[in-house]
């Protein structure tokens, strides 16, 4: 990397860990360190909600799914405003309401004491093995593109976020999330600038090319639960996930739990609500315009450098066979691409319906060498691919100008840094409220809580770190972590949903939840097509009906409020 | 309420990010 792109990337850690250790002071007390005094302005809460819920894996990981899928994914996102609205009218005046310092410290309110140790434990355990994932993802990339050692990268990103999460607590998280939200927006925004000024046609004409791969595609209405993302998973999977997310984990409950008051913290979540789909819908057209890019500059025949090279050792014959038929499939892409936009009224017109099946047909050919080059360096290097993840950092590092690999890589730091520190910062508060004050040392002074906060943020941090190295050598350990979350994200959800109705006993929730659970197993192993969106569904419901069902039979003496 | 101005606004974006989603689609595919 140029020494340019260096500075860039180092005045990024210096701004962010510098403003870090300033807002040390505002750290006296644990209700400090760990919620700000509640004192926080809704705009930076809002910022907050949206840097913590986007990580790095969303920044290379969703423009390189745009780029080979188009826009589908969008509709992933269509539930959540729908959630946040729910939640602003339901569970958030009930939390920051209620003064708590976690979502599950309310249960025990309103239940009892094994239910908030078990959702807390619960969140403990599923969060603090993702924040390494969140980590091993962009260490991987970075690892392979830049030539760097794998535990070097692991931590040039967690370091710096572990340091200003102990020292400055929620506060420096928060301002932190903020600059790292700008930096990220600034990148985007740049990319793209350039990607549409490096187009040889007009971007009418080459948005009709790209709509004849059915990458602008965005809706979805089939009714299927086996197709990921459809229009109907979306409103209906992704308003449970979105509610599990944003209600009962306390990753995101912590931020705004810190707001000023009851009706900021609803407006910051209503402020995600209202950029979310925007945003998201800009990273996967980002994602469209690299893939126009390289329809008139030639794609590397693999992204991944490391794969790359070790097919190429592997197997020389077959590498070459394979790079000169894609090298003839390009060629003759790219001119089926020139020969649609020159017709005349351009690319979109009637006239050029011919010339845009014809690129279409190129394009599928392009597709099959290429999936014929993943399968094989699948079977040389014996790991799958994620090609995808790969081919943004490419096109920023091959193609851009001088200074935007560093503007790239400080966006790529600040995503993951941004969702890793509150990950930490919320593990440090639930471990340190629902275990050690609750059940090891109910009576210590504040100048001890905040301590043990602290150490358990330095420890959860370490433990993050040593997952992502773990994962990043076996891979399969990504999945392994997404799906034991699944497992219970929508049953605790209906934990909550039974906390607001008047009826629900503690017994009620307890086996609810236990019920909700292993409904969830079941169909995971059972009918493992369900796409997981559903699972959500599934357990939040069955917690609902079950604990209701238990809690009319066999109510309890004295109705807890 | 200025809760509620703020929720009307948020769905109104929806409905209007969702358009525009639906014109680019109709318009390229």
């Amino acid at each position: 990397m140029h020494w340019i792109n260096w500075i860039i990337v180092a005045v990024y850690l210096v701004v962010v860990i510098g403003d870090g250790l300033r807002r040390t002071r505002g750290t006296k007390n644990i209700e400090g360190y760990f919620l700000a005094s509640r004192s926080l302005p809704w705009w930076a809460v809002g910022l907050s909600v949206m840097a913590t819920q986007l990580s790095a894996v969303t920044l290379i990981g969703t423009t390189g799914q745009g780029a080979t899928d188009g826009l589908r994914f969008v509709q992933f996102y269509f539930g959540l405003p729908i959630a946040m609205v729910i939640l602003g009218v339901t569970l958030v005046p009930f939390l920051h309401g209620a003064k708590v310092y976690t979502a599950y410290e309310y249960l025990e309110r309103r239940f009892d004491p094994k239910t908030r140790s078990l959702t807390s434990l619960l969140f403990l355990l599923s969060r603090g093995m993702s924040c390494g994932t969140i980590i091993a993802a962009p260490a991987v990339v970075l690892s392979a593109i830049f030539g760097w050692d794998l535990v070097w990268c692991v931590v040039l990103i967690g370091a710096p976020t572990v340091l200003y999460t102990v020292l400055g607590g929620v506060e420096a998280v928060t301002w932190a999330d903020v600059k790292q939200m700008a930096i990220i927006t600034f990148a985007l925004a740049a990319i793209i600038v350039v990607l549409i000024a490096r187009l040889p046609v007009p971007l009418d004409d080459a948005l009709a090319l790209a709509g004849s791969t059915g990458r602008l595609k965005v809706f979805d209405f089939s009714f299927s639960t086996t197709e990921t993302y459809t229009f109907w998973s979306g409103i209906i999977g992704g308003t449970f996930l979105m509610l599990s997310y944003f209600g009962t984990d306390q990753s995101q409950v912590q931020r705004y739990l810190s707001a000023r008051s009851v009706d900021e913290a609803r407006t910051s979540l209503l402020m995600s609500a209202y950029w979310k789909i925007p945003l998201q819908a800009l990273i996967l057209l980002t994602g469209v315009l690299v893939f126009l890019f390289y329809t008139f500059t030639p794609a590397p025949l693999l992204y991944n450098p490391r794969h790359d090279a070790q097919l190429r050792e592997k197997d020389p014959a077959a590498y070459a066979e394979l790079s000169a038929r894609y090298t003839a499939a390009l060629a003759a892409r790219d001119q089926a691409a020139r020969e649609a936009s020159a017709t005349a009224g351009g690319a979109r017109s009637n006239g050029a319906a011919a010339g845009r099946s014809v690129f279409a047909e190129q394009n599928a050919r392009v597709d099959a060498v290429r999936k014929e080059a993943l399968d094989a360096a699948a079977k040389a290097t014996g790991e799958g691919s994620r090609d995808v993840n790969y081919i943004i950092p490419r096109l920023v590092l091959d193609h851009l100008p001088l200074g935007f690999a560093g503007l790239f890589l400080a966006a790529v730091l600040a995503a993951a840094m941004s969702s890793i520190a509150a990950e930490l910062n919320s593990l440090a508060t639930a471990s340190t409220v629902d275990f050690y004050k609750r059940w090891v040392k109910a009576d210590a002074t504040d100048a001890e809580y905040l301590r043990a906060g602290r150490i358990a943020t330095l420890l959860w941090g370490i433990f993050a770190c040593g997952v992502a190295v773990k994962a990043a050598t076996l891979g399969s350990l990504i999945e392994v972590v997404n799906r034991f979350g699944s497992f219970f994200y929508g049953s605790i959800l209906g934990v909550f949903l039974l906390a607001m109705m008047p009826r629900a006993t503690a017994l009620g929730a307890f086996v609810g939840l236990l019920a909700g659970m292993g409904t969830v197993a079941a169909v995971s192993f059972g009918a493992p097509q369900v796409s997981f969106l559903w699972h959500n569904v599934i357990g939040a419901v069955t917690v609902v009906v079950v604990g209701l069902g238990l809690s009319v039979m066999a109510p309890a003496r004295s109705v807890a409020g | 309420s200025p809760f509620r101005r703020t929720l009307v606004r948020v769905l109104l974006m929806q409905v209007v990010a969702l358009a525009l989603l639906w014109l680019l689609q109709q318009r390229y595919t």
